[in-house]
């Protein structure tokens, strides 16, 4: 228990796990994006650097494929839209529910949470059966797959905005309150401003989960024309598919991670008080002015 | 909006104004969640067309058929179809274990005893998250094929002659896989316990004389317990509807086939719909009990949170 | 409390109500079905072609685009495809209404019949089709669909094996047969297709059929047998279960599988740079005995230019647009003229690939999966699912 003994100091074992853990998760991405960059054929081994399936290769590139931008884009759409729907009711939603007491309001709550856990061939199938029995009027594909991704990420969106109406409290709300406000312009003027970071990293919360959904997508999915990237990646994996498939992927990666990025840049601004109290005194200020 | 709320009572319209802003997000959940998940109960307790073979949902509870149910759930609990749930629950359990044995040393060390470099160690814990689930089973493919840097270095460390194809139907790699796959999730509900452990409490068990072990698995260990809790679950849920993570990494074969693959199959290969909807209620409620302590717990959270 | 228990249960009623008033609702949207409104009697003699749009349902890349665009400039008229991926898959959506479409391309015997009898085809009159004659003698009036009153082949193709020539001799091919699927010796390197038909149809091939009626049989011990010797697949050879055959064996990963005849053809575009198409090898039983499927063209009942669709059908089996279908998609056009000899003679299949073009023996011979009753169907996909479990 040599190491144990250790602990207060330096958990040298634990340090050791750790770094190897995070080059474990890491690496083989990191060889992925190597391999899109690859001169030659190989998805196994590294080959002299290029841009050839980026945008060299003129039939397989991502930019010749045309099936390959076709994926892209049908992703980009559904992630787009999907975060535009689904910020709004969301955060309405979440305002509603913190604020609504009664029995009602503890159903909603509760039924919110479960589609956060409901394994996603659940809700796949559930919204296969829905959109082939009920709402046949709504074409399967791309006008399906975004109702399903608004309903999947929906509660992700009332989570993240109710964890920041719990920090906030009532006082700003309150204080706009005394100086004459009515409701909805509390709502407007002072409370949606200072949900304004948290808002956008639902957005990009939202987007980032939608453009890497692939069972949902999947099984709305009824042909090659609404094949979004994952589930490009997903058949085309075998051994004959080329690095174009890596540089698609490399491509929705970024997208993502710069998505990411600036919704956690958004979340630590919101973290600094001195930037929410500013918000919140410019609401009061225009609400007394 | 306005007319209607003007000819409202006062009363009633304060009464109104919260649940306004919810009810638009309830109806959509309504109408495209719970009802989906109803209609699952519909086909399967329904009929189908003799010719075409498409479901014909009983929507009507008081007429449902439970025959097809009941079938499939003799096969399941007897009959061809307990392989598949039992590999199931080995995958799923051997994939768990790992999670623990990688994810609490890692979540424990960046809570507890990084200090100076726990920011960019978290931000590194989180980045997995982002990275679409199917790059990284692909950047495992890269890697795993047979003339893949896995076997260049099993080779160069003499730890295996001739190349080893992984993706030919290997349990190993799937529960790998799976772990690879789901780890990141398990580490940060169980950070997020571990950082906010009292540290008073760990001195307090130093001081009473207890070696560090001692402190930790009396104090530590029990403390992380719901931590650890919401990280399995967490973990486990999604895991036992995978289907993909296995087909990816062993190419079809049937040695690896989960539950995820015979619903996936029933649904969109054979003509009995019914069957697949029924195996999607059996995995559902097996899985209640997890979903439904989330959602106890989680009300719990936000009650305290509020109070 | 804001909220009275009375208010409450109000409300809730109120619910309850909306809730029962929806279930009606619902059932009228459910119980809506493709077939409805649908006219099964064949279209009159002489009518002028409808304006299109021409609405197609085919799999992706199953048919030559020029050939599309020959036929939209012949008749003024712009077609649109919309693509499936599976023959069940096609069939579940044209049942319950989700596609709406003037011709199914490509449904395969064990479909038409289902199609025929869920009202979902038009009985085809075939004198807008004066290219019928073009149709090869074994597929005028096929099992599936005497007479072809609603059907007219687009494809056709055999189940065989797939198989590495540079890996394993002709000799020793055609020795073993489908016992080579079966060998150890190859063992991590064998796929069989990815269809309960076909799966279990090649166990009962190789355990050598009594009757080619057992391909269809709904004899529950035969199935059984069948069911037990895939899942012996398993643990001899460690089979995949995909159709990947088509790039898995020239990519070498594979060196024997299950496959249809095409594969081997659009194997040869898949082989990487510097390798010959020799090394691709197609086995077919010497009997000619086997499997033989097609891929059917028929008008939907509830087609809005049934006219056109007609057209359409004929223009399909011009030999000169067939002959360019098959350039684009390697399967066979159920149309004469285009023999092994002729197709070897354009260069379009290598002279080693001659066994996957089939004979007119093969044509004859050969046995397509038909309808099944409900029960038996059930029973196959039962079986099937057994074994794609892990036995």
């Amino acid at each position: 228990m040599r190491l144990f003994r250790n602990a207060q100091g330096k958990a040298r074992w634990l340090l050791v796990i750790t770094w190897l853990y995070v080059l474990w998760s890491l690496a083989p991405v990191l060889l992925a994006v190597r391999i899109s960059f690859n001169a030659g054929k190989s998805r196994s081994s590294f080959q002299p650097l290029s841009w050839k399936w980026y945008w060299g290769d003129p039939d397989r590139s991502v930019l010749h494929d045309p099936a390959l931008q076709h994926a892209m884009v049908n992703s980009l759409k559904l992630a787009a839209l999907t975060m535009l729907v689904t910020v709004p009711l969301g955060t309405a939603m979440a305002i509603g529910l913190h604020r609504w007491r009664g029995k009602m309001s503890t159903a909603s709550n509760t039924l919110m949470l479960f589609p956060i856990i409901t394994p996603e061939v659940v809700f796949g199938v559930a919204l296969f059966m829905v959109f082939t029995q009920v709402y046949t009027n709504v074409p399967m594909g791309f006008p399906a797959q975004l109702l399903g991704h608004i309903t999947f990420t929906m509660s992700f969106v009332v989570v993240i905005i109710r964890g920041r109406l719990t920090a906030i409290g009532g006082q700003y709300e309150e204080a706009a309150r005394d100086l004459g406000a009515t409701r909805v312009q509390a709502v407007r003027l002072v409370l949606v401003p200072l949900l304004g970071p948290a808002i956008f990293a639902s957005l990009m919360v939202v987007f980032a989960t939608s453009i890497d959904d692939f069972v949902i997508s999947s099984w709305l999915s009824t042909s090659a024309a609404d094949e979004t990237v994952p589930i490009k990646i997903y058949s085309a994996a075998k051994a004959t598919a080329t690095p174009s498939l890596n540089a698609l992927a490399t491509l929705m990666l970024l997208f993502t991670l710069v998505a990411v990025g600036l919704a956690g840049f958004a979340l630590r601004a919101m973290n600094r008080r001195g930037g929410e109290d500013a918000g919140a005194a410019g609401g009061l200020a225009s609400l007394s002015g | 909006m306005a007319d209607t709320l003007a000819a409202t009572p006062p009363r009633r319209r304060r009464q109104l104004f919260w649940p306004s802003f919810a009810l638009p997000g309830v109806g959509w959940l309504l109408a495209l969640f719970v009802l989906p998940i109803y209609a699952v109960g519909a086909v399967t307790f329904g009929g189908v067309d003799p010719v075409l073979r498409t479901p014909q949902p009983q929507w009507n509870p008081l007429h449902w058929d439970f025959s097809t149910l009941s079938d499939v759930l003799s096969r399941v609990f007897t009959g061809d179809l307990q392989n598949v749930f039992l590999r199931t629950f080995a995958f799923v359990g051997l994939a768990l274990l790992g999670c623990c044995l990688i994810g609490y040393p890692v979540a424990y060390f960046v809570a507890r005893k990084a200090h100076r470099s726990r920011s960019s160690l978290l931000a590194l814990l989180v980045l997995p998250f982002w990275i679409s689930y199917l790059m990284r089973m692909m950047a495992w493919v890269n890697l795993l094929q047979p003339d893949g840097y896995v076997n260049r270095i099993l080779h160069f460390l003499h730890l295996q002659g001739p190349p080893h194809n992984w993706l030919n139907g290997d349990w190993p790699t799937v529960v790998i896989g799976l772990v690879y796959g789901y780890v990141p999730f398990f580490i940060l509900p169980l950070y997020a316990t571990l950082e906010r452990l009292d540290g008073r409490l760990l001195e307090a068990g130093r001081d009473l004389g207890a070696s560090a072990f001692q402190t930790f698995r009396s104090v530590t260990l029990p403390l992380s317990v719901p931590g650890l809790m919401a990280a399995s679950v967490i973990t486990v849920l999604p895991m036992f509807g995978d289907y993909y993570t296995n087909t990816y990494l062993s190419q079809g074969s049937p040695k690896t086939q989960m539950i995820g693959n015979q619903i996936d199959q029933y649904l969109h290969q054979s003509s009995q719909p019914r069957t697949g909807t029924a195996l999607v209620l059996i995995l559902m409620a097996m899985l209640s009990v997890l979903m439904v302590y989330y959602v106890y717990t989680t009300l719990k959270q936000q009650r305290e949170a509020l109070r | 409390m804001s909220t009275s228990r009375r208010d409450f249960l109000a409300r809730s009623a109120q619910l309850g109500v909306l809730l029962g008033a929806g279930v009606p609702l619902l059932q009228a949207c459910g119980s809506k079905s493709g077939s409805s409104g649908g006219k099964v009697d064949p279209i009159a003699d002489g009518l002028k072609p409808e304006k299109g749009p021409l609405k197609l349902f085919n799999y992706a890349d199953y048919v030559n685009p020029d050939v599309i665009k020959a036929f939209e400039s012949k008749y003024g008229v712009k077609v649109e495809i919309t693509t499936f991926d599976s023959d069940s898959e096609a069939i579940t959506k044209l049942a319950n209404g989700a596609v709406k479409v003037d011709v199914h391309h490509s449904a395969s015997p064990a479909t038409v019949g289902r199609l025929i009898e869920g009202k979902l085809l038009r009985k085809l009159n075939k004198t807008y089709i004066p290219n019928f004659t073009n149709v090869l003698d074994a597929f005028t009036s096929p099992s599936y669909d005497p007479g072809s009153m609603f059907t007219v082949p687009y494809t056709i193709f055999s189940t065989g094996i797939g198989y590495r020539a540079d890996r394993i001799d002709a000799a020793t091919v055609e020795a073993k047969g489908w016992d080579l699927l079966w060998d150890p010796k190859y063992k991590g390197q064998v796929e069989i297709i990815d269809d309960y038909r076909e799966g279990l149809a090649l166990a009962m091939l190789h355990k050598g059929l009594n009757d080619v009626k057992d391909l269809n049989t709904s004899d529950k011990a035969v199935l059984e047998q069948a069911g037990k010797d895939l899942a012996s697949l398993v643990g001899l050879v460690n089979v995949k279960v995909t159709i990947d055959g088509y790039k898995d064996i020239p990519e070498g990963t594979v060196t024997v599988a299950q496959c249809w005849n095409a594969d081997m053809l659009t194997a040869t575009g898949y082989l990487p740079s510097g390798v010959d198409a020799s090394v691709i090898g197609y086995w077919y039983p010497k009997d000619d005995i086997g499997v033989v499927n097609s891929d059917c063209m028929g008008v939907m009942a509830n087609a809005t230019n049934p006219v056109l669709a007609h057209l359409y059908l004929d223009f399909m089996l011009d030999k000169a647009n067939a002959e360019l279908n098959f350039q684009t998609n390697y399967y066979l056009p159920a149309v004469k003229g285009l023999d092994a000899d002729y197709l070897i003679s354009k260069g379009y299949v290598p002279e080693n690939l001659r066994n996957a073009v089939l004979s007119a023996d093969q044509q004859k011979k050969g046995v397509p999966f038909l309808t099944l009753p409900e029960a038996t169907d059930t029973l196959w996909q039962d079986t099937w699912s057994k074994f794609t479990a892990g036995g």
